[in-house]
């Protein structure tokens, strides 16, 4: 056994392989040996991954060199085997139809010690190329399958759009905090505290996870950045961290989707006997974007006066009504049929807001 | 026709054979016991060939004979072989192909011969 390889000796000849088969191994290889074509080829397939070069006379009875060439390039386990055609000088013609057919090199006999050296050194590190390159490309593969996966599973724990920076070549520098002008959509229920008061756990969890359902949908659909949800309440916003020129008006129309839908859950909750009622605040401005958190846990979030305001808007809408901030209903008019609701006391802001409710889109 | 000018067994071959494979005289020893076994098999072919006129029957056995022949120094009987290899390869068989064929055949005999007195004197040291 050696560890430098293992060699095929292809030759009708006794003589010959006799010869070649002690130089191989004294080159420190081990060799095994065919006396034809045929033979050789059935040597190969009941040992594969095994042989890294062959050693291949032209003339032989059976399957001569040619063919045998011809049928290990057409085989994907044995392509890729160095083949070394050993042939005699008056044979240089044969030589270069062999290398046609994909051999690597040639010998020609008597075979020169030194010459059979450097031809094996260089056939076995092509192989060793090779080898490595396969396992590589392996690696790479299973390297490709886990990140998969694991975008995968990301994607059910964050938005999809944050899920997809994480794994982005920006990702980092995005996550590491940028300002940008955003809209923060900040929605909740009227009457869950006093429903969650009354109603079995079970009924709130199904009840929840109806509402949240519907909601995620929606989201999903106007493209929206889920922030959170926190029991009821649930924020999304817009312009990030990808840029969308609408994302005033994505974020209205999707209110005003949940609005919608929200009616006919409600309608059946109803029926139940539970009571409650939608409402969602609507606000442009500038905020801070990225890791919020500290190590092992962390949340992709916005933070500036901008989700206050939205938050604020929310606790302050009815049941039914979507509420902008004047700058959003600025940046909206003319999309949405809208009614003052007058100047709002927020908690936390000193000055009053003058808020509109969306009545509906144009 | 064979060269005149070789000998019958070129030993400064078999020499650089013992010193290039491991100076192991056992193994040239037993290569030359298979050259000798294999060669009555190599004429008889060629003789086969002849005796059908088959041109391509002739190169195989011509081919390992004279690549064999060289391997072990047996110059003179590689030499003919080759004209028969080539001989073959042209695709016809001319009057001079018997007649090469008769002195490879007569060529063995003192190769035979030669190896005899080698393994006698020098192939044993």
């Amino acid at each position: 056994m050696s560890d430098i390889g293992k060699a095929l000796v292809v030759d009708d000849s006794s003589v010959n392989r006799q010869l070649l088969v002690r130089r191989l191994e004294k080159l420190g290889l081990d060799v095994l040996q065919a006396e034809n074509g045929a033979e050789g080829l059935a040597v190969l397939a009941a040992n594969p991954g095994v042989i890294d070069v062959v050693l291949l006379d032209v003339v032989m009875p059976e399957l001569d060199g040619y063919q045998t060439l011809a049928a290990m390039k057409a085989n994907d386990s044995m392509r890729h085997i160095p083949v070394l055609v050993v042939s005699s000088v008056e044979e240089l013609d044969s030589v270069v139809r062999c290398i046609e057919l994909g051999a690597t090199d040639y010998l020609t006999k008597p075979i020169n010690p030194s010459i059979l050296a450097a031809r094996i050194d260089a056939s076995l590190a092509a192989k060793r190329l090779h080898d490595l390159e396969q396992e590589s490309l392996e690696r790479q593969r299973a390297l490709n399958r886990t990140i998969q996966r694991q975008k995968e599973e990301l994607s059910r724990f964050l938005s999809p759009q944050v899920a997809a920076l994480v794994s982005s070549p920006e990702g980092e520098q995005l996550l590491a905090g940028h300002r940008r002008e955003i809209t923060v959509a900040f929605c909740d229920l009227r009457g869950f505290t006093a429903f969650a008061e009354q109603a079995e756990p079970e009924i709130l969890i199904g009840v929840l996870a109806e509402y949240h359902r519907m909601m995620g949908g929606a989201i999903t659909e106007h493209g929206g950045t889920l922030e959170h949800f926190a029991g009821d309440g649930v924020m999304v916003f817009f312009n990030d961290p990808v840029a969308q020129d609408d994302h005033v008006e994505r974020a209205v129309r999707m209110a005003v989707t949940m609005r919608t839908r929200f009616a006919e859950l409600a309608s059946v909750w109803h029926h139940r006997g539970y009571e409650l009622g939608f409402g969602v605040g609507i606000a442009v401005g500038f905020a801070t974007l990225g890791r919020i958190g500290y190590d092992g846990r962390h949340d992709y979030g916005a933070i500036g006066n901008v989700t206050i305001l939205a938050s604020r808007l929310s606790s302050q809408a009815q049941a039914g009504q979507i509420l902008l901030s004047p700058r959003a209903q600025l940046m909206i008019e003319g999309l949405v049929e809208s009614e003052s609701v007058g100047e709002l006391t927020l908690k936390g802001l000193r000055q009053p807001v003058l808020a509109s409710n969306v009545v509906a889109l144009r | 026709m064979p060269d005149a000018e070789a000998p019958v067994l070129d030993e400064a071959v078999l020499i650089e054979l013992k010193e290039t494979t491991g100076d192991d005289p056992a193994f040239v020893r037993d290569l030359v016991e298979t050259y000798l076994a294999d060669v009555p098999i190599q004429l008889g072919g060629i003789e086969a060939a002849i005796a059908a006129n088959d041109a391509e029957a002739l190169i195989r056995p011509a081919h390992t004979l004279k690549s064999s022949s060289a391997a072990v120094g047996a110059m003179r009987l590689s030499d003919v072989s080759r004209t028969l290899e080539m001989a073959g390869r042209s695709g016809t068989l001319d009057a001079s192909a018997p007649d090469n064929a008769k002195a490879a055949r007569a060529e063995w005999q003192s190769v035979e011969a030669a190896f005899s007195a080698w393994m006698a004197g020098e192939g044993r040291a």
